[in-house]
């Protein structure tokens, strides 16, 4: 009679003193593995300088239309570099196949998983919000 | 016919194709990199080597091999597949990996030659070139890094502009594309840049702007000169990036850096009316009511519908002149329109129709077919025939088949690019002559088997020369055609002596005498002549004494042998044709001598001299009347008598500022219509860009012709087209890009004696030719600072480096120009080609304004100052 409930109770003990596997959400993160896909965005040089060049490869490559409105600009070495870019995350796939296309490395999805927003309108990205800001967000094996 | 086999297919093939031709013509590809369709086999890149048996043991390019009867031609045996290969993978040793931002990318020949052979990895090296890139040169950027050496705009610089501005410089690994010049100076049609497989040429326009897989594109016709060219406009997002001429690559300057014009800074927006001496802006409907009330008001006064004049346009479309002629005639009830043409294009027409009649046509028939858009609802019957001036008229096509061509006071490539890519054409021909007539030296004097120069002025004692000299030779001499008055003519003649018309004009008597000898000699005579001669005060006497040299000599029924007027503008045919006339209705009927109208020059007669027919109200189209006719004061004082003057143009012009509602149009890609080019071409112009906010000419008269209470049927161009052609049997048969009267002509006409007198009164010591330049047309080029105007951005005095240095002139220099009628100051330039005392501006600019110094002509005795 009491045998099972000792049982019990050094289950729940045992328990008591083991590592929990829940995570403490939000105030803990969980670290994501490292081809995780995150949303797209543009990557930069050392000199802080946008790598895109305005090719176009994601957008034709693009299967749900995420990425819009290039436009291109002639710099002062002759340089092709993107002045607008859109990246539309509420109709992004998280597919990585931009990644794939880029010849120049100039965008890459990141880690970042928590894109949900109250405001739609923080979900379209422009060239400045596309762009990779934090240093931390870029993965290992990234250029 | 002959039979042979490609890779085992049995194949039947005309003579005298080449293997490549062939093959493609079978569906059967053959890889290759400098050879194209609208060039002669260059056989550089060797990548389209084929095994060809009966033939030598080694392969044999494909684009230069002529197909034999029994020819056994294997395409893709290993060993042409791995020289192939190898060959492709020299060419791309040194080719800069720029695909991304390479503007050719997406239609790179190389690309897609390299998917096509699968070379996926180069393992050759060689020394890294520096590329010498060309950033400075206008309109073309090159990158010699990407160049693959096939020497295609090599070719189609040389064989078909006749430019010659490039070649290679330097050998075998080392070779480049060079200009000898840095940066380029050439005519800059840009044939150079899409004709290059890959992205060495690069448009400086479209660069960056878009990729290629991204426009849009759709067909079109060109805006500019009378030449008609058929291109592609290629547009994104309501703009347009570029144009191409896909078939044959050729397009001129204007053509293919010209469209910015559409955009241009100064392009009106809104309806303006004139208040307090101002503009102010206002609603359409607010302007259109007020030219409405006003033309009504005039009508019901005293002075009638009679007082409305109307003014066409040769920028128009043919439906929108159509309109405007039905507005007056149908509407209005009188015949008081003309066109700018009366100044150039329709003295030609007048002196042909002189000596060959007015155009009659019989046996057309209602055509059966399903109607199509811009398809004339008539069809040349099997008994249909014609007869007129049109007739004489010859098609661009044809012009190489003519085994002589004589090119008198036509500038050609300035003129009509078309005309001169045409030319060059016949000179392939080894039998064809070419008798180049000018008073000052054109490009194709190096082409020309006689250079003729005489004084200006002096055409009409030429042609008495070459009439006389002809005469004098083969005074039996039958025309082919059946004329009248042959022997009168020949009277005229009786006191002219070659030795005065050699004094008088300059030119040798040997060569009157050869050029007399030519034409007597030639199969298919081609006559050429352009705005310069008919330009002049009695430009109607040249084309009369044109008209009778044809009549002499031409052979209209063999192809080539024809007439080519030099027309200005994209429509300056058209605006004739549809009746923009005050004596013609649609197709040339002609109208009661009582019931005509008056001419251009009869209405500004009648406004000087106050007289009461004088108009009350004129109605413009379009058209800078102060910038294109002569003696500017005059115009400018009369226009501004005219009471009411309504002007519907794309620009604030000088014409426009001194009308009362200035109406804005769209202009060429945004709206919808159908242009006659000069060889008779229907071109059709689809809208492409949105109008934002300005309105097409047809829908203006329209809705005009509505608030008056007529009804023009103007509900769309296609209707309106359908309409005018139904009324047109000149026009039976003619649909998009053919080239009318389809109908059989039989030709026949009466010499009409000509006055051969010196058509440059005055004593001022130069002569100066007011013309055109390469890379404008009219003033339309002139307000688009991002287009052709980069090329040519001012008027400069053209003048012989003796006589600059007599008048202490240097390059440079602001020259003082007086004549009797008026003075400028313009900038000098020295141009060694032209003869003393004659100086040259172009006449397309606002500023200065050269017709403040002519009169009656293009010609005008000057006194140059040091200014």
């Amino acid at each position: 009679m009491i045998i099972p409930f000792i049982k019990g109770l050094a289950t729940t003990l045992r328990h008591v003193f083991t590592k929990p596997i829940t995570l403490q959400y939000p105030e803990e993160k969980r670290p994501v593995a490292p081809r995780w896909r995150g949303h797209p965005e543009l990557t930069v040089n050392e000199d802080g300088r946008r790598r895109c060049v305005a090719c176009t490869l994601c957008m034709v490559v693009c299967p749900s239309n995420a990425i819009k409105g290039i436009v291109a600009a002639e710099g002062s070495e002759h340089e092709k570099y993107p002045v607008a870019f859109q990246i539309d995350l509420t109709r992004c796939i998280f597919c990585g196949l931009c990644q794939e296309a880029c010849p120049k490395a100039a965008i890459k999805l990141n880690n970042l998983y928590e894109l949900a927003q109250y405001d739609k309108n923080l979900l379209y990205l422009d060239i400045d919000r596309a762009t990779q800001k934090k240093s931390e967000l870029r993965m290992a094996d990234w250029l | 016919m002959v039979n042979l086999t490609i890779d085992g297919r049995a194949i039947q093939a005309p003579k005298g194709k080449t293997v490549l031709e062939v093959a493609d013509a079978n569906g059967i590809f053959i890889p290759r990199l400098c050879y194209h369709p609208a060039l002669k086999p260059i056989g550089a890149c060797r990548i389209c080597v084929v095994e060809v048996k009966p033939g030598p043991p080694r392969p044999l390019p494909a684009c230069a091999t002529v197909v034999n009867e029994g020819m056994e031609v294997v395409t893709n045996s290993p060993r042409v597949e791995e020289i192939r290969k190898e060959l492709m993978k020299l060419v791309l040793i040194n080719h800069a990996l720029e695909c991304p931002i390479c503007d050719k990318g997406g239609e790179c020949e190389l690309q897609d030659l390299t998917h096509a052979l699968a070379v996926d990895k180069v393992d050759l090296e060689a020394v890294k070139l520096a590329p010498n890139h060309d950033y400075e040169s206008l309109f073309v950027e090159r990158h010699p890094d990407r160049c693959v050496t096939c020497g295609r705009c090599i070719h189609v610089c040389r064989d078909h502009v006749g430019a010659m501005a490039i070649n290679f410089m330097q050998r075998g690994y080392f070779t480049e594309l060079g200009s000898g010049v840095l940066p380029l100076d050439c005519e800059f049609c840009g044939s150079c840049i899409d004709i290059c497989p890959v992205g060495a040429l690069i448009n400086k326009l479209w660069k960056y702007r878009a990729r290629a897989w991204e426009v849009d594109k759709t067909e079109s016709v060109c805006p500019f000169c009378g030449g008609g060219c058929v291109y592609e406009l290629h547009t994104k997002d309501d703009r347009i990036l570029r144009v191409r001429n896909e078939e044959s690559i050729l397009l001129c300057s204007k053509g293919r850096f010209g469209f910015p014009v559409v955009e241009a800074p100064d392009r009106l927006k809104t309806p303006l009316i004139k208040e307090n001496g101002g503009f102010r802006e206002a609603s359409w409907d607010e302007a259109l009511d007020l030219v409405a009330s006003k033309f009504q008001e005039i009508a019901a006064s005293d002075a009638g519908a009679k007082a409305i004049y109307g003014i066409g346009s040769a920028r128009a479309t043919n439906e929108a002149n159509y309109l405007f002629q039905k507005f007056f005639r149908q509407g209005l009830g009188t015949n008081q329109i003309d066109n700018p043409g009366r100044y150039t294009y329709i003295r030609a027409l007048r002196g042909l129709g002189t000596v060959f009649g007015p155009p009659e046509v019989s046996g057309v028939e209602q055509s059966t077919a399903l109607p199509q858009p811009y398809q004339s609802p008539l069809t040349p019957g099997a008994e249909a025939k014609g007869s007129g001036f049109p007739f004489v008229l010859g098609h661009f096509d044809d012009l190489p088949k003519a085994d002589l061509a004589l090119v008198l006071g036509a500038d050609v490539t300035p003129e009509m690019p078309p005309l001169g890519w045409k030319l060059l054409r016949a000179l392939d021909n080894e039998n064809f002559r070419l008798v180049l007539a000018n008073p000052r030296p054109t490009k194709f004097d190096r082409y020309a088997h006689l250079s003729l120069r005489y004084k200006p002025g002096t055409e009409r004692i030429l042609l008495s020369g070459i009439f006389k000299a002809f005469f004098a030779a083969h005074a039996d001499y039958a025309p082919a055609l059946s004329v009248k008055g042959l022997e009168e003519f020949k009277e005229t003649f009786k006191k002219v002596t070659l030795k005065d018309v050699a004094s008088k004009t300059g030119v040798d008597e040997a060569l009157i005498k050869e050029t007399a000898a030519l034409l007597a000699q030639a199969q298919a005579p081609a006559i050429i002549c352009g705005t310069e001669l008919l330009a002049q005060d009695k430009g109607e006497q040249n084309a009369v004494a044109l008209a009778d040299l044809f009549l002499l000599v031409g052979k209209p029924g063999t192809p080539g042998s024809a007439v080519y007027p030099v027309a200005e503008k994209n429509n300056s045919r058209g605006v004739c044709e549809v009746g923009v006339l005050p004596g013609r209705l649609p197709g040339y009927v002609p109208i009661p001598e009582d019931a005509r109208g008056m001419t251009l020059p009869e209405m500004l007669d009648k406004l000087e001299a106050g007289d009461p027919a004088a108009p009350q109200a004129v109605y413009m189209l379009g058209g800078d009347l102060l910038r294109a006719l002569p003696h500017r004061s005059r115009t400018e004082k009369l226009l501004k008598k005219v009471p009411f003057l309504v002007v519907q143009d794309a620009f604030l012009t000088d014409t426009a500022k001194l009308a009362q509602v200035v109406l804005p149009v769209a202009v060429h890609a945004e709206q919808e219509g159908s242009f006659i080019s000069s060889d008779g071409t229907l071109g059709v112009l689809p809208a492409v860009l949105s109008a934002n906010g300005v309105r097409p000419d047809w829908q203006i008269i329209g809705q005009l012709g509505e608030k008056m209470g007529y009804k023009l049927g103007a509900s769309h161009p296609k209707q309106v087209f359908r309409e005018l052609a139904q009324n047109m049997p000149l026009w039976a048969g003619l649909g998009p890009k053919a080239s009318g009267p389809v109908m059989p002509g039989e030709v026949s006409g009466t010499f009409v004696p000509f006055e051969a007198d010196l058509s440059l009164p005055g004593r001022r010591p130069h002569t100066l030719i007011v013309g055109k330049v390469l890379n404008h047309n009219g003033s339309y080029t002139t307000h688009a600072p991002d287009g052709t105007l980069k090329l040519v951005p001012r008027a400069e005095l053209s003048l012989n480096p003796e006589d600059a240095k007599s008048l202490g002139l240097a390059a440079g220099d602001t020259a003082k120009v007086v004549s009797s009628q008026g003075e400028i100051s313009v900038p000098v330039v020295l141009s060694p080609e032209m003869p003393p005392g004659v100086v040259f501006l172009p006449e397309h600019f606002a500023e200065p304004p050269v017709h403040l110094l002519t009169l009656n002509s293009n010609l005008v005795r000057v006194t140059i100052q040091k200014g």
